[in-house]
């Protein structure tokens, strides 16, 4: 016999210390659990536990749903409130204005009163919920032999009805303590408002939930997966789709992946796809439906894990990873030549944040699209809407770069002072294009509208794997090399810029892709731009903006570099950014008059 | 007294627990265990060695029973259903009855409003807010009080919303005076109505005559109308008081079912004020057969998915299951009171003008040191049969009302029958343990 007998009714179990028979069982995950733990759910609605949105139903009050204990009900079962803190709550904080809306501003008077006074100590327990007129009180009432005995209800059951609340409408709710039995003691706390909606405004989870808060009485099985257990609360955690692994990253190969769309780098495949079909580049299916037949099931999971590809940063990565790969050609050999490089890399972003800049400015704004091109060309709006967006979102985040390495010169400045002192690095490198040059006339300073060759330019100086690219790469290897000689956050930083370059990359080729369809007649989507000279009258005010934007970021990044007043820096950066946008009215109507603003003109 | 089962022949030597069939009861936590073959005959000889014997053996199944003692003084809160005896007069004349013909002993008396009124009042303003009560309206007949019965409700439906209180009311009756209009009252308030009878028409016009001598069968089968049309809102059952003279209780059940009844209780007659019509000696034994006549039938019926009327059993299975060990046998003096005519608390309605349960009066309000002292005094654990009875925490000790007037004449019958409604326990549980859920 193993166990003992089985208990068969539902009578408590006894003890002699009069402790529970077992302890409280142990629910969900730990409490680091974090949102992010489940990232691939297949059941929307089931990346976190719905229960969880509900022990905030009530604004200013936090409950917790207690079942009833293996060893019987024993008159804590129920939703208990597990602490009070209306100032806590966005909802309380934020609105209570004498503007804000009346049941709020009543609630908080509430809380500031007696009611608030009273749940401040002692153990609540949710007594009923009123809503419509409706009144359900939480008991089972009992009647045997003329006794009534009041039975709380157990916390899924609470749930239940508390879910069953409707919002924006008037809501009341009483709060009791408890005899030991669990019957209604004392006088309870009545309080009025309205139920929590869970999404605010934007649409957006309501900031009240902590990270993790949702998905703290989940469960993370990682050796199986359960999306087919669509009866409970499993948060799955592999991806549903990954990037493909890339053979030649260095397109070292002869017949490395095909230059204008290397497949596996950028197209999203399906994790779970079988092996031994021929799937390996196909995208992934949009729906559940359509992919099933190509992946496998989920409890097939168990069978074929090992078939099944290490994900590192979204990329899967066969077996062990071929080190020698992963290092740069030529590693750095002493710190000075990094500095060397970081100069050149800061000078690059500039470079490119400009071109990009001349490009996005030689693009037609939607709104200059007549009707007649409209009609013979439908969606040319959209397109071109499309194309300044992505453009200038990549020349935004060249400019951010070149903050970023700046930062990165700084600190190693800082960690080495016989290095010498940092100086901001805010004057473009040109590079010098070669006949055979893959990447044309990109980074070289040479200001050119948004071509297809020009924007293929871009498109290759962006590559993963390209010149760029790869300075990057070597950045990365050495301060992982050496992480421990450098301040914290550098080597995430040199990771950040160095992923960046894939969304580029990325970008550049959709722009190329969206604007394809215009190629022999580029200008319906180009302006006639000419590049004006530099002394031009015209232009002097843009070029101007350019200097104070760049004044300012030298001197604001020489304070921060020699942590002075953060405020002074901050306002120098105001400056630089106030120019900025200066800038980008300035530029525009200039383009308006198919002028192009030569931006090196003042830069050395 | 004779002994009613042949296996129940002596009292079982061990308290500590019992074996019916293969489950296993444990005594001082109302636990229940599926066992063995083996392992229930085991127990069963070991149990009737003796606690000593049986207690190593429980203990080897990892069932240690932990001792039993007298628990700690009962809290007192306040009272959650209160009795009305809004008439002691009756216009039937029952030989058995506890009222004595609804007078208790007295003269007729009728409640007056300011009685009715104090005992509401109080009875709220003891309660929780948000709370629940239940007001029971007792006689005598309380339909001769029909009046007052309105009023009541009326006052303390208005006297409990102030304090949002729900109260709940029901109605025990002999049926032969509801009018279309009263069944009409009662489901707008939703009451409880139990109607006494005692059997078909010849069996309960015997049992049951009016002041004239007449029966009362004809008339209360005319009455029942309008509660039958009711039935949704009104929950009705009837009740049965066993006497010598109505122990066919298979053919008792059907006949009053017959009327309408979906719910038919029985209770044994075991004190009566006149000694007239209690059960003794073999009637147990005969009772007790009647009783599981009507179980089997209930059992087949609910295993075949059909409805029988015998609610005996199915509130055994539903306190079997609920599992909660008891120390007394009923809610009297902890969450129940009468109220009498003269304004007198008494531990429930079978103690009104009784000394030996009063529990203070309306100018003073219900005496809690009484309520306790009665109740830590009938607490089970103290009598001194029940220590070493297994079945004393499904029990709780009988009655007190009987036991005070007349003992414990009935322990065998009332063994016998939790015996009987553990096996049908097992059997349920195995085949249909979907039932248990759906019971509230």
């Amino acid at each position: 016999m193993t166990g003992g007998p089985r208990q068969l009714n539902k009578a408590r179990k006894a003890d002699a210390n009069g402790n529970p028979a077992y302890p409280q069982p142990v629910l969900g995950n730990p409490v680091s659990t974090l949102m992010e733990s489940g990232v691939g759910n297949c059941f929307p609605g089931l990346e976190f536990d719905l229960r969880q949105l509900d022990v905030r139903f009530f604004p200013g009050l936090v409950f917790e749903f207690l079942g009833i204990t293996p060893a019987g009900p024993d008159g804590t079962q129920g939703a208990r409130l597990t602490y009070a803190f209306p100032k806590g709550d966005p909802i309380i904080a934020d609105k209570y204005t004498d503007d804000g809306q009346a049941w709020v501003t009543d609630l908080k008077k509430q809380y500031a009163g007696p009611a608030g006074a009273a749940l401040g100590s002692g153990t609540w327990y949710l007594h009923f919920v009123e809503q419509d007129g409706k009144r359900i009180m939480l008991y089972d009432y009992s009647l045997y032999q003329n006794g009534v005995g009041l039975v709380p209800y157990e916390g899924e059951t609470a749930w239940w009805i508390i879910r069953l609340i409707e919002a924006e409408k008037p809501l009341t709710i009483a709060l009791t303590q408890r005899a030991a039995d669990g019957s209604p003691s004392g006088s309870p706390v009545v309080l009025t408002g309205r139920r929590r909606m869970f999404l605010n405004d934007e649409g957006m989870i309501d900031p009240v939930y902590h990270p993790g808060e949702l998905t703290s009485s989940m469960c993370s099985p990682w050796t199986h997966d359960f999306r087919d257990c669509a009866c409970h609360y499993w948060a799955s955690n592999h991806p549903d789709v990954v990037l493909g692994e890339v053979d030649d990253p260095q397109q070292q190969l002869p017949d490395g992946t095909d230059k204008d769309d290397p497949a596996q780098a950028v197209t999203f495949i399906d994790w779970m796809r079988r092996r031994h079909l021929p799937l390996k580049d196909v995208s992934a299916q949009t729906t559940l439906e359509k992919a099933r037949p190509d992946r496998y099931d989920p409890y097939e999971i168990n069978l074929h894990w090992e078939e099944l590809d290490f994900v590192l940063q979204g990329q899967e990565s066969k077996g062990t990873t071929d080190l020698k790969k992963l290092q740069p050609q030529e590693p750095y050999e002493q710190l000075e030549e990094l500095i060397e490089d970081l100069h050149e890399l800061a000078g690059m972003e500039l470079t490119l944040a400009l071109e990009y800049l001349y490009a996005y400015f030689s693009l037609r704004e939607p709104d200059g699209v007549t009707p007649e091109q409209e009609m013979a060309w439908p969606g040319l709006t959209e397109d071109v809407r499309a194309a300044r967006q992505l453009i200038l979102s990549v020349a935004l985040s060249e400019m951010t770069h070149l903050r970023w390495v700046n930062q990165t010169l700084w600190l190693i400045y800082a960690a080495y002072p016989e290095m010498g002192s940092y100086e901001p690095v805010l004057s473009p490198t040109k590079i010098d294009a070669g006949p055979d040059s893959k990447t044309g006339h990109s980074g070289t300073g040479v200001l050119r509208p948004a071509t297809q060759n020009v924007l293929q330019n871009f498109v290759d100086i962006e590559r993963p794997g390209g010149d760029l690219d790869t300075e990057y790469v070597k950045l990365v290897a050495y301060l992982r090399e050496y992480m421990d000689h450098f301040p914290e956050g550098l080597y995430q930083l040199a990771v950040r810029i160095d992923s960046d370059g894939m969304q580029h990359y990325q970008k550049f080729r959709d722009v190329k892709r969206i604007l394809q369809p215009y190629a022999a007649q580029e200008a319906l989507y180009l302006r006639p731009v000419q590049e004006a000279k530099p002394d031009s009258a015209e232009v002097q005010p843009a070029l101007d903006l350019v200097d104070i934007a760049l004044e300012a970021l030298r001197k604001g990044y020489l304070i921060e570099a020699n942590l002075g007043d953060m405020s002074v820096a901050n306002a120098e950066i105001k400056t630089a950014r106030d120019a900025m946008h200066k800038l980008s009215d300035v530029a525009l109507s200039l383009a308006r008059k198919n002028i192009g603003v030569p931006f090196f003109a003042r830069l050395q | 007294m004779t002994a009613v089962l042949p296996e129940l022949k002596q009292r079982p030597a061990s308290g500590l627990a019992h074996v019916a069939d293969d489950l296993l009861l444990m005594a001082e936590t109302a636990a229940i265990f599926g066992l063995s073959g083996v392992q229930a005959a085991e127990l069963r000889s070991a149990l009737l060695a003796g606690d000593r014997v049986a207690a190593p053996v429980l203990a080897r199944l990892g069932l240690e029973a932990p001792a039993a003692g007298i628990p700690p003084a009962p809290q007192i809160h306040p009272v959650r259903a209160l009795a009305l005896t809004v008439s002691q007069t009756c216009n039937l004349a029952c030989g058995y009855c506890y009222a004595a013909g609804g007078s208790f002993g007295g003269a007729d008396t009728r409640m007056g409003w300011d009685v009715a009124k104090r005992a509401i009042d109080q009875l709220i303003e003891a309660t929780v807010p948000g709370g629940g009560v239940k007001i029971a309206f007792m006689g005598g007949e309380p339909m001769v009080a029909r009046d007052l019965i309105r009023r009541s409700v009326t006052y303390a439906n208005k006297r409990g919303a102030t304090r949002a209180i729900q109260v709940g009311y029901s109605l025990t009756t002999n049926g032969t005076l509801i009018s279309p209009k009263d069944a009409a009252f009662f489901a707008r308030h939703r009451f409880a109505v139990t109607v006494s009878l005692d059997g078909g028409k010849e069996v309960n016009d015997r049992l049951r005559p009016d002041r004239a001598g007449k029966g009362s069968f004809k008339r209360v089968a005319q009455r029942l109308a309008p509660l039958l049309d009711h039935r949704d809102r009104i929950s009705l059952g009837a009740r049965v008081t066993v006497t010598p003279q109505n122990l066919d209780l298979s053919q008792v059940v059907d006949d009053i079912a017959a009327l309408g009844f979906a719910s038919v209780g029985v209770s044994p007659m075991i004190s009566s004020p006149t000694g007239q019509g209690a059960l003794a000696g073999q009637d147990f034994a005969r009772l007790l057969a009647g009783m599981m006549a009507c179980g089997d039938a209930w059992m087949s019926a609910t295993l075949a998915g059909r409805a029988h009327p015998f609610a005996n059993l199915a509130t055994v299975l539903g306190e079997l299951h609920r599992g909660s060990p008891r120390s007394h046998g009923c809610g009297a003096a902890r969450d129940y009171l009468a109220v009498d005519a003269a304004g007198e608390y008494s531990a429930c309605h079978r103690f009104v003008k009784d000394p030996l349960g009063a529990m203070g009066d309306l100018d003073n309000g219900p005496n809690d040191a009484a309520r306790a002292a009665f109740l830590e005094a009938r607490t089970v654990e103290r009598q001194s049969p029940c220590q070493t009875c297994w079945a004393r925490r499904l029990c709780g000790g009988g009655c007190h009302q009987e036991v005070l007037h007349a003992g414990r004449p009935a322990c065998d019958f009332v063994r016998g029958w939790l015996d009987y409604g553990l096996r049908a326990y097992g059997r349920l549980n195995a085949v249909q343990p979907d039932w248990f859920d759906a019971q509230p």
